[in-house]
């Protein structure tokens, strides 16, 4: 094998999946063999399961008793029926209940499928303007956290268990005192909430004790939007981005298709932006992406700069005067906004980019993340105006809570006077501000000083520890209430289960705090979420049946604003109070704290299908890491996997791990918060690095100054951007619009079918359905959604940190991202998800000795998972790499509340066998019995995979490719698709559309 | 010097012989006796209440789906509810000390734990509203459950024995009035049923996955 192979081309570009593979294609191979970065541990535990004595005793045993003839009877099973079966249960038949669940400031409806009783599938609700049919992949892993065995069981009380009398009691004679002084010394601290009915009963609170001081503070948020919005137009308002309207769109510092908050919507308004059936209507949008770590958003750019996070407002401004030179006048704040350029960027990137969102008016768009200051969104609301932005691509609509504080500095306020001694009662509701206030508030030690605290948390985290009282928090899937989502959607949340650990929700423990007797109504989330309800136009029962069968209600009081009057002289002058960019350097670099793709701020730190889920852009698994630009990392000395210490920027001081990753803006380093929790359960401690010791109050979202230590020890880290090397084909196929114009099947010129005549006979799938996919690339933003959806929906396993190191990680769907180009500080990325292709001319299926994989009729590759004796040829064979084995028994040890998160449809497998993507045979079968029961055919839409339900871009189709007027025939006829290899003969039923890049014919390089 | 008889010299071959002949024996025993035939058919436990399907299936004529109603509709024909059983026994033999494990059920709300029967394994998904809407009877897979005082196991119900009837299923197709009259014999109805567009999956995801 040559080493140009290594690095595969296709056309002229590079392709590339690390920086080692980059730099040393040939000697990758030697190096994956026995990498150091990597620690080969063996696991005590797997000593003990293979001890050879142990396994000679039993096989003794078992042949012995094997040959005891006619006195073996199977084991008495026993089959226990309800004694009094719910109206609306067919046993075996699952229902659906709408509910909505809220990730990231945004509330998403969701179906979720419930077996028996017992929820085990989230699915988006096609009728919320949140989700429209897909999720994203928290509420995705939402059913793994509703039966996490390490949730808080029972009420404890400094420490020891009390039960639920005990905690009323304690609960009654707190609000009895509170009712005597008005509630002086009483102080609420909550998390921001989206729930009119918690809001109610806290504003009766509020009235009823008028003393008592209430805060929210959450570490992520969208604080300074609001801000944003308050400094624009003179009210906190929040932006709704209209991505299918936008032709160009600039994204400054905003992930809006990842860690910003709306991001499922977001990402079908965008891939629909770029949805083309063919060459002749190809005219997809144009990204633009200025930030300073690589994430989802700036992987989909078609033009990504790497700046700074604290440039991104000068970047801003330049780009506003630039504006101007173009026609689009910023009005009275054009006299402050400096020069059109900057140095260190190109100025192509003032330029270019201003004339075409100047030859856009109105149908571009320039958004603005969480992390920038007030001033940055302000001045961005200004841009969008001057454009015509406003009513057409971006809408703003009035928060439901309308006097949320500014969070740092409320928790900051709150620290003070917890340290003052002022405050007597505490309660925090949800959040973990012990773990996560910002250091400099000292919030922990506070929480020492105050008399009387009661946490309310799923986990007795670093909070609930520290508190003296802990509640267990029933999660959103068992528990009542409502959300209005960020569009205004009215939604109400029901529960799936009853609480299974005897959680209470915000609305009732305020309302206990209130006086409100336990098992009174006034107390029940029921009667209060029924009662907002009734306010909002579901007064009487048939309309609140109504409410809750939709899922969404059908009125929406929100006021959408399009156009509004920018307060000019506020904006001038918080621009012109904006600190001035300082160029990182080695000695003070920047940090930029990256909400975590998987973890967020650190609420899923305990959800091993997140811990586990490769990050999209770092692949990194169970750890976070300090990503480091690779020009920085050469010029600092550092190699990947390095721990390294960072102090300065007000905080204490942060050892981590470091990681190299490209597209990191020079100087700076992105460092994911939520990890290295020490209290989130018994799968988040060990993993990952707590990098909230480092964020102050004063720059929370980044800091410059920051100096960096090396340690000089390493730390292995997991992640499988290695595995399975594809050995330089050309796989992620893409191009640009005007190649496509001129070769609209561009994907099949690189990897040709041979029609080559087979061997043997071919089976005739000519009759009955076919089942295949199509996945679109131009539409998939790597979210990974599908990835959590398919291990849902499959039962698929967590192997854990050490047999991911060694490639056995199982899931069926993996995304592969490649890095383009030369420019390792600079490069584009594709993403390429691929689970098992069901070749027709498969080769696993000649393989294997036992004949346990075999091709259906329908052309499915089916696997019968008692049949395997696990030789493991075919996932030799198999040039995709698709099929997992299960190594070890990773299904044993299982808790017993999380037995019951299995989907009962698919085997759950046992050591020793192989598994792969089995395009939902489950599904395809569900739906064909159907089918026979109702004594009619499968139609188009009657199957839909589990990956293809949960896609906020739609970005796959799956269908009967026997049936010309399905979906997938026709995404198939598209002219820019391909078959992966095809050259290899395959023949595989999914099928690619290449990715279609827009690039700015006046953006050079 | 002679240690050994020259009839020795047979030794080998009987052995050979004797191995040969104990080899297929010891196959050909394992074979038939351990086949669910032999290890499953006749399988009837003890139940926790004396139910007979002879008494309400034959003699009082209640159909099958009155109590196992789901069958039609879902993968399960579903073992009925204590409220199924107490729609009569409220008032039927109240006093029965027989039906005492039913009424302390209904009292406590504690399922009755009966013993199954027709067991398949876990990687076996067998759906029965597909086999009733293709015509399957209830004996066919169950035997004449309306015979029995105490549910036995009829038929083997191993993989090879479904899959006789999966890939020649007319023989066992009924006209769909007549699924759950266990005394239906196949007579000139079963011609037309010939060309019944039954096509049972035969590939391994049919019922594995």
């Amino acid at each position: 094998m040559t080493s140009e192979s290594r690095t595969m081309t296709s056309g002229s570009k590079v392709f590339w999946r690390s920086l080692e593979q980059k730099e040393n294609p040939a000697g990758l191979a030697e190096e994956a063999k026995g990498s150091d970065v990597v620690k080969q541990t063996v696991d005590a535990s797997d000593l003990t399961r293979l001890r050879r004595r142990h396994f000679l005793t039993l096989s003794g045993a078992i042949s012995t008793l094997a040959g005891i003839e006619g006195c073996i009877r199977r084991p008495v099973e026993k089959i226990m029926p309800y004694t009094e079966q719910p109206q609306d249960v067919t046993v075996g038949v699952p229902l659906h209940y709408a509910s909505v669940l809220s990730a990231r400031g945004e509330s998403v409806g969701v179906l979720v499928q419930a077996h028996e009783g017992r929820p085990t599938k989230v699915e988006g609700n096609p009728d919320h303007p949140a989700s429209l049919g897909a999720t994203d992949m928290f509420a995705q892993a939402a059913v793994l956290d509703l039966y996490d065995n390490d949730r808080a069981k029972t009420p404890t009380n400094k420490g020891a268990a009390r039960s639920q009398a005990e905690l009323d009691a304690a609960l009654a004679a707190l609000a009895g005192k509170l009712a005597t002084n008005g509630g002086r010394g009483l102080h609420v601290l909550a998390e921001p909430s989206l729930s009119p009915t918690y809001l109610r009963v806290r504003k009766q609170l509020q009235d009823k004790l008028p003393n008592a001081r209430f805060h929210t503070y959450t570490p992520v948020s969208d604080a300074n939007e609001r801000a944003g919005t308050k400094l624009a137009f003179g009210r906190p308002l929040l932006v709704n981005p209209r991505l299918g309207e936008a032709k160009v769109i600039v994204a400054l510092d905003s992930d809006f298709l990842m860690t910003e908050s709306g991001s499922v919507a977001a990402g079908r308004g965008f891939s629909g932006g770029r949805h083309m059936a063919s060459a002749a209507d190809a005219d997809p949008n144009r990204l633009y992406v200025v930030e300073p770590s690589m994430s989802v958003t700036g992987s989909n750019a078609d033009h990504r700069l790497s700046l700074p996070a604290q440039s991104i407002g000068a970047y801003a401004k330049a780009l506003a005067k630039s504006l101007g030179q173009n026609g689009v006048s910023l009005g009275g704040l054009s006299a402050g906004l400096g020069g059109a350029e900057l140095p260190g960027v190109p100025k192509q990137w003032l330029d270019a980019v201003a004339k075409d969102l100047a030859a856009h008016k109105g149908a571009s768009l320039v958004l603005v993340g969480s992390r920038q200051p007030a001033a940055v969104h302000a001045l961005c609301h200004a841009i969008n105006a001057a454009l015509g932005n406003a009513g057409k691509t971006v809408t703003y609509v009035a928060p439901l809570d309308a006097d949320e504080p500014d969070h740092f500095a409320d928790i900051a306020g709150l620290a003070r006077d917890m340290a003052a001694g002022q405050v007597e009662t505490l309660i925090v509701l949800g959040g973990n501000p012990a773990h996560d206030a910002p250091a400099d508030t000292q919030f922990k030690k506070a929480l020492a000083k105050v008399p009387l605290s009661i946490c309310l948390s799923s986990y007795r985290h670093e909070t609930g520890a520290a508190c003296s009282w802990h509640v267990p928090r029933a999660h959103e899937l068992e528990s009542w209430g409502d959300h209005v989502s960020r569009s205004g959607a009215y939604a109400v949340q029901q529960p799936l289960i009853a609480p299974l650990f005897g959680g209470a929700t915000d609305s009732e423990l305020l309302a206990a705090l209130a006086g409100a007797a336990a098992g009174s109504p006034e107390r029940d989330a029921h009667a209060l979420v029924k009662a907002t309800a009734a306010e909002r136009g579901a007064a009487d029962q048939p309309s609140w049946q109504q409410l809750l069968h939709k899922g969404v209600s059908a009125r929406n009081d929100a006021q959408v604003i399009g156009a509004l009057p920018l307060q000019e002289p506020a904006v001038t002058a918080a621009l012109s109070a904006l600190p001035a960019a300082r160029t990182p350097s080695n000695d003070a670099l920047e940090v930029v704290f990256l909400a975590d793709n998987k973890l967020l701020d650190g609420r899923y730190a305990n959800n091993v299908w997140m811990l586990e889920l490769p990050d999209p852009i770092t692949r990194i698994t169970w750890d976070n890491a300090a990503l480091i630009g690779p020009s920085t990392a050469k010029s600092l000395g550092i190699k990947n996997g390095e721990m390294v210490r960072l102090s300065g920027a007000g905080g204490t001081a942060v050892e981590i791990v470091a990681w190299i990753q490209p597209g990191q803006a020079p100087g700076t380093v992105g460092l994911p918060l939520g990890w290295g929790r020490t209290a989130a359960g018994s799968h988040a401690t060990g993993a990952g690095f707590d990098v909230y010791p480092l964020r102050t109050s004063a720059a929370p979202h980044f800091a410059s100054g920051v100096q960096l230590k090396k340690l000089g020890t390493s730390y292995p880290i997991s992640q499988t951007q290695e595995h399975d090397l594809m050995e330089g084909r050309p796989l992620a196929i893409d191009a640009n619009v005007d190649e496509y114009k001129s070769t609209p099947d561009f994907g099949q010129w690189a990897t040709p079918d041979p029609s080559a005549t087979p061997l043997w006979k071919t089976q005739d799938y000519s009759k009955g359905p076919q089942w295949g996919m199509v996945i679109d690339l131009n539409r998939c933003t790597g979210c990974s959604a599908c990835v959590i959806a398919c291990q849902a929906e499959n039962n698929i396993p967590v192997v854990g940190k050490d047999q991911v190191a060694r490639g056995r990680e199982m899931h069926w769907l993996r995304i592969d991202r490649y890095y383009i180009g030369e420019d390792a500080d600079q490069p584009e990325v594709a993403f390429q998800p691929i689970g098992c292709q069901h070749c027709e001319e498969a080769p696993c299926e000649n393989v294997c000795p036992v004949n346990a994989t075999s091709h259906s009729p329908e052309g499915l590759n089916d696997i019968a998972y008692n049949r395997c004796i696990g030789t493991r040829y075919c996932m030799n064979n198999c040039p995709y790499k698709v099929r997992r084995f299960n190594f070890l028994n990773f299904n044993q040890d299982i808790p017993e509340s999380q037995k019951l998160m299995f989907n009962p449809e698919v085997t759950l497998r046992f050591r020793g066998v192989i598994e792969k993507c089995s395009y939902c045979v489950q599904r395809i079968q569900g739906a064909k019995i159907a089918g026979k029961r109702e004594g009619r055919e499968m139609k188009d839409g009657d199957v839909v995979s589990a990956c293809q339900q949960a896609c906020p871009s739609q970005a796959i189709t799956f269908g009967d490719i026997n049936d010309p007027a399905s979906a997938v025939s026709k995404a198939r006829a598209v002219d820019r698709n391909y078959a992966l290899l095809s050259d290899v003969g395959t023949r595989p039923r999914t099928r690619f559309l290449g990715k279609i890049r827009n690039p700015n014919p006046e953006m050079k390089g | 010097m002679q240690l050994f008889p020259r009839s020795l010299n047979y030794l080998p071959l009987a052995l050979a012989l004797g191995t040969g002949g104990l080899g297929a024996g010891v196959t050909f025993g394992i074979w038939y006796y351990f086949s669910p035939k032999n290890t499953q058919v006749g399988y009837a436990p003890e139940q926790p209440i004396e139910y007979s399907h002879k008494l309400h299936a034959d003699e009082l004529g209640i159909d099958c789906r009155y109590c196992h109603a789901n069958v039609e509709r879902s993968q399960e024909a579903m073992i009925p509810p204590t409220q199924t059983c107490m729609g009569c026994h409220a008032v039927v033999k109240p006093d029965s000390a027989k039906l005492a494990p039913l009424h302390d059920s209904w009292k406590s709300g504690n399922p009755v734990p009966w013993v199954r029967v027709h067991k398949l394994p876990d990687h076996v998904y067998f759906d029965h509203s597909a086999h009733l809407a293709a015509g399957v009877g209830c004996a066919s897979c169950h035997g004449r459950i309306d015979q029995m005082e105490v549910v036995r196991l009829d038929t083997p119900l191993a993989m090879g024995w479904c899959l006789e009837c999966h890939r020649d299923p007319t023989p066992n197709l009924r006209p769909k009035d007549q699924i759950t009259n266990m005394a239906w014999t196949p007579s000139e109805a079963g011609e037309q049923l010939a060309n019944a567009e039954v096509h049972p999956p035969q590939h391994c995801s049919g019922c594995h996955r």
